[in-house]
């Protein structure tokens, strides 16, 4: 499957030339533009190893709780060479990266498509997201054969930091990170009035050694501060 | 009138430089930056009352477009649109009409006209009409878009794009619009009506679309007390 990032970076897009018989896995919604032949079946997410319908309703469910959509579009080029343009919501660049060994972390938001053998599940972040201002709804992605990759997209660039050892990154910036590194939750000072009042929410501990992809900008400081513009929301 | 387009992709804009005295150029309203000072500017409601009402409640674009003419030779005019995003422009030739969605014209020469074309909707479900405008003449039209431009050449197989993400088509080209999605659309999925192109032509498609940027931002408005 060869792909192209146009755009690059503020209104990066991606183009899939599909061969015959390849398939991608979407995200509803980031569809731009497709040639006819591509079939689409929209599903629910898949479940890793087995589980049935039941496992399947399970894995779906916990998309949704991790603020992702419900289901997933199957494009399949089942008829020869075929094209799919992919775009996400907010300016900013998208990234091709490798999902590798023990699998991905993803911010849910940042799933924009992945090749056919990878598994997102929703997740949470921990109980601590249910008192912070912004949740950290994750994605987990394992890869059930070799070479597979998921496409994010961000707001903003994206930066590939490395952690060796530890690592603190706002949870509103924070796009994907390997699976190997353990990490938890937490406000960024010590009490909660000092976190309050420094603006500064939540922040993710990393410890480990893996590879993290930030975004320069951060969705739900950027949408407070259009939103409380706006005039006030009925429903 | 010579043209360039400046400061692409993400924050593009126009520059018209007019090459004689008389010469007009028609601007949608609030996209004007900047001109020297002896550029005249009219304001007007472009065919007439009904006709721009048309456009406006149809098109989307406003009721009222500005004309600007040169006093002599050399005077500039700059335009821009509202969103971030690029710009493209045509030479009409007189021949095939382009088609633009709502929202995107941003100026044109004085033999160019626009209609409001109710596009037509082949779909059981679907409750959402669909205008565009239509583009005819001769001379130069300028267009804007939230992100990026992206041309597609429509060959022999067809091309499907999401309608939010149209910016314009060629004139020569057939198409129907449909809903995508079979589940999906039972839950209220995001993905929405697409316009299925067929024949010869080209479709310029946005990279981002405006609608998906609100529905972004609608959570995060304050929510109305009840009292």
């Amino acid at each position: 499957m060869r792909y192209q990032l146009l755009y690059q970076p503020v209104s990066t897009m991606a183009q899939f030339d599909l061969e015959q018989g390849e398939q991608l896995l979407v995200e509803p919604g980031a569809m731009v533009g497709m040639t006819p032949g591509l079939d689409m079946i929209t599903g629910l997410a898949k479940q890793s190893g087995g589980g049935g319908i039941f496992g399947a309703i399970t894995a779906a469910a916990g998309r949704l709780l991790a603020g992702e959509s419900f289901f997933q579009n199957t494009f399949t080029a089942t008829r020869g060479p075929e094209q799919l343009l992919l775009a996400h919501t907010l300016p900013g660049d998208m990234a091709m990266i490798d999902v590798q060994g023990a699998g991905l972390k993803l911010q849910s938001t940042a799933f924009v498509a992945s090749t056919p053998g990878v598994q997102t599940t929703g997740e949470f972040g921990g109980a601590r997201t249910f008192f912070g201002g912004e949740g950290l709804f994750l994605l987990s992605a394992t890869a059930n054969a070799p070479n597979q990759q998921i496409l994010i997209g961000a707001f903003g660039g994206i930066q590939e930091l490395q952690c060796n050892g530890s690592l603190v990154i706002d949870t509103g910036h924070l796009v994907a990170w390997d699976a190997s590194l353990t990490f938890n939750v937490t406000k960024a000072s010590s009490g909660w009035i000092s976190s309050y009042l420094t603006g500064e929410g939540l922040v993710c501990s990393f410890q480990g050694q893996g590879r993290i992809w930030m975004q320069t900008r951060n969705p739900p400081e950027f949408g407070s501060k259009v939103g409380r513009l706006l005039p006030p929301r009925t429903n | 009138m010579q043209y360039e387009i400046r400061q692409r992709p993400n924050f593009s804009i126009a520059r018209i430089t007019f090459d004689a005295p008389g010469e007009e150029l028609v601007v949608e309203a609030a996209a004007m930056v900047a001109k020297d000072s002896a550029v005249t500017m009219k304001t007007s409601m472009r065919g007439g009352l009904l006709g721009a009402a048309k456009r406006k409640m149809l098109g989307g674009e406003s009721l009222f477009q500005n004309t600007f003419t040169a006093t002599r030779a050399g005077e500039t005019i700059w335009v821009a649109p509202a969103a971030e995003g690029d710009m493209a422009a045509f030479d009409m030739d007189g021949q095939q009409p382009l088609y633009l969605s709502s929202g995107n014209y941003i100026a044109s020469g004085p033999g160019i006209t626009l209609d409001s074309q109710f596009q037509g909707l082949k779909g059981f479900f679907s409750g959402t009409s669909f205008f565009m405008l239509e583009a005819k003449g001769q001379g130069p039209l300028l267009i804007g878009s939230y992100g990026g431009i992206h041309p597609v050449q429509v060959g022999p197989a067809g091309y499907i794009v999401d309608n939010y993400h149209i910016v314009a088509f060629t004139g020569g080209l057939q198409y129907n619009v449909r809903r995508v999605g079979g589940l999906k659309s039972i839950f209220g999925g995001s993905e929405g009506l697409v316009c299925h192109f067929h024949g010869q032509g080209t479709v310029w498609i946005s990279t981002r679309s405006a609608a998906s940027l609100a529905r972004f931002l609608h959570p995060y408005r304050p929510v109305e007390s009840k009292s």
